[in-house]
């Protein structure tokens, strides 16, 4: 396309081939990846609507006899205290995306700090001490950790997330410190300090803003960590405190399995199992596609 | 010389060493020079020869921990630069000094706009609002020979040509008007019909702005054209200083002159292989006692072993090499 600004023609760039518009049109082309997208947004859309109030609010309530079976008024049965299942499996959407979104959010925002500034000072005192600190972290066995972090917080609705949080960083903290490594060693960095920008603003304003891709694929496997982790600490009953998950489902279904009546087990399972495998697939699907070394 | 015109900037006695995994090394050892206001210094020298680190010291950016500056005075207007705090060395950075670099593919942060580059830097450093510094961008944008700067402006560096990255760079630099503009290699990353337009373009704008220019380059064609006085630096020093005219007109130093023999001549109707130095350059952790072009120059004595030659006037005052053994001696 040429326009004329004056007497001058100016070519313009008909298409702006920037690492977003590659990597949504690279996603387009993935079929997998845009059905587990579709599946995590109707997911979300459950889960808004359980948080709004429109639908799953009586989870709790005691309606009906134990063991119904699945009926149009029991669309998954009730489980051996007389509860919908179906509200409670509902319910429990929202609990995974509460805890997935939070942990996600927070420990990729301490994680990039951390490792971006870890990454910039690499080599020195302040890099010595995150990547310590980092070790000691690491160093224990997660559900242990979760365990005793719960229990000093016991009966804190966000024990659970306060351990997810302390432990999940630690990932984000060594990819976006590898990359900062890398980046701080091209010369816009150096361009930057010679017209006298701080060391901070160069750290947060110019070169983690161009993490953003690794960021962003680290944040969706933290969100499907955090909510398999959640699953697990809650059959445990050191999870989520006021509410139900489908890791409580489980633990229920324990008991009900014995008496043979699964519907709590089988619909909690395959709930959380679709969650996750959609939201691995579009994770891997965006990880392709955000992938700056694709063609 | 312009000797009457003020000194902006002077470097006395500068050393920077790097600590490496080898041991130390010098990567600037004892290099000295005044630029007057106005006036265009080039240094010339193989990569490795110290004219980079040379340049990034006068910003206060020698790459640390590694690097340190040792000992020495980098004076810019008469202050003091060595041993300032980051704080102070901001306040220079981009307002006494500013610097264009070598890779235009780099030099430009990905995720910013021309504009956000711009503006940032124009509030910044010049304390402009975001509505003057936008004029402010278009207008430099222009003077720096950007056809259609308003919309150039939302464009990303991914978007423009080397040639175009580099004129941005140029406009960045001119920012705040500074009294020195350090160009390390401005051209190198460029194709040949651009390198030409992007010096005239320095050259022009440095009449206007009447900046002092520090231009590193391995091109002496450029030199010569654009440069008052040139530096020759060899594994770290200064081997020879001189005026353009007095340096080309008779090299000194036998480095020089084999930098001079190797540019093809096009006047040369028979094809030849060009002359050059044999050898290679000495490691900088392990520099020879005496002079550390000896291994490689054909008039070498055991004098030039024993000890290392000091900067010494040859036929003017202002012309200098380290060389027991200058052109006109031997």
């Amino acid at each position: 396309m040429t326009t004329h600004v004056g007497n001058e023609p100016v070519i313009e760039v008909a298409e702006r081939q920037t690492l977003w518009s590659k990597a949504r049109y690279r996603f387009s082309r993935d079929t997998a990846g845009v059905i587990g997208l579709f599946v995590v947004l109707i997911y979300a859309l459950i889960a808004l609507g359980v948080g709004l109030g429109w639908w799953g609010v009586d989870w709790s309530i005691i309606r009906g006899g134990r063991f119904e079976p699945v009926s149009a008024d029991f669309w998954f049965g009730s489980n051996l205290n007389g509860q919908d299942i179906f509200a409670r499996t509902i319910y429990s959407t929202r609990t995974a995306f509460e805890v997935g979104l939070i942990v996600a959010v927070l420990s990729t925002i301490i994680g990039a700090v951390l490792g971006g500034v870890a990454g910039f000072y690499s080599g020195t005192w302040i890099d010595a001490v995150v990547l310590w600190f980092k070790g000691v972290l690491d160093a224990i066995p997660f559900y242990l950790f979760v365990a005793a972090v719960a229990f000093a917080m016991k009966g804190h609705p966000y024990g659970m997330h306060v351990a997810m949080i302390a432990t999940f960083w630690t990932t984000t903290g060594r990819l976006v410190r590898g990359e900062v490594i890398k980046l701080k060693e091209l010369e816009f960095v150096e361009a930057a300090r010679a017209i006298g920008v701080s060391r901070l603003t160069i750290i947060f304003r110019h070169i983690l803003p161009n993490t953003f891709h690794v960021l962003l694929v680290q944040a969706t496997i933290v969100f499907v960590s955090a909510i398999k982790a959640e699953v697990i600490l809650s059959f445990l009953g050191i999870g989520i405190q006021d509410g139900v998950s489908w890791g409580s489902m489980l633990a229920e279904s324990t008991l009900e399995v014995a008496a043979g009546e699964y519907n709590n087990f089988l619909f909690a399972s395959l709930f959380m199992f679709v969650l996750v495998m959609a939201f691995n697939v579009f994770s891997d699907a965006m990880q392709d596609a955000l992938d700056p070394r694709a063609a | 010389m312009t000797s009457a015109a003020e000194t902006v900037l002077e470097v006395r006695d500068l050393v920077v060493d790097f600590t490496t995994e080898r041991g130390v090394v010098r990567a600037v050892n004892g290099v000295s020079f005044k630029l007057a206001a106005g006036e265009t210094l080039g240094i010339v020298g193989e990569s490795g020869c110290g004219k980079t680190i040379t340049c990034l010291s006068l910003l206060g950016l020698v790459p640390g921990p590694a690097g340190r500056v040792v000992s020495g005075e980098i004076l810019i207007n008469g202050r003091n630069i060595v041993g300032c705090t980051d704080r102070e060395l901001r306040t220079i950075r981009g307002r006494d000094v500013a610097m264009i670099f070598q890779e235009p593919m780099t030099a430009l942060n990905p995720v910013f706009s021309v504009r956000s580059h711009m503006v940032d830097v124009l509030r910044r450093q010049a304390g402009l609002n975001r509505k003057q510094a936008v004029d402010r961008a278009i207008e430099l944008l222009d003077l720096v020979g950007i056809s259609a700067p308003r919309q150039r402006l939302d464009d990303y560096p991914h978007q423009l040509s080397g040639g175009m990255r580099q004129r941005v760079m140029i406009a960045m630099a001119l920012a705040c008007s500074p009294r020195v503009l350090v160009a390390d290699e401005p051209t190198t990353a460029l194709d040949v019909t651009t390198q030409a337009q992007v010096i005239d373009q320095i050259a022009s704008l440095q009449q206007q702005f009447g900046m002092s220019v520090v231009l590193v380059t391995h091109d002496l064609g450029v030199v010569a054209q654009m440069c008052e006085s040139v530096m020759v630096m060899y594994c770290g020093e200064v081997v020879e200083t001189g005026s353009a005219r007095s340096l080309f007109s008779a090299p000194a130093h036998p480095y020089t002159e084999g930098l001079l023999k190797s540019i093809p001549q096009i006047r040369e109707t028979r094809l030849e292989r060009l002359p050059v130095i044999p050898g290679l350059v000495p490691d900088l952790a392990n520099l020879p006692t005496g002079c550390n072009f000896y291994q490689r120059c054909e008039f070498h004595s055991e004098q030039c072993d024993a000890a290392k030659p000091a900067l010494r006037h040859v036929d003017s005052a202002s012309h200098a090499a380290a060389c027991f053994h200058p052109r006109g001696s031997r």
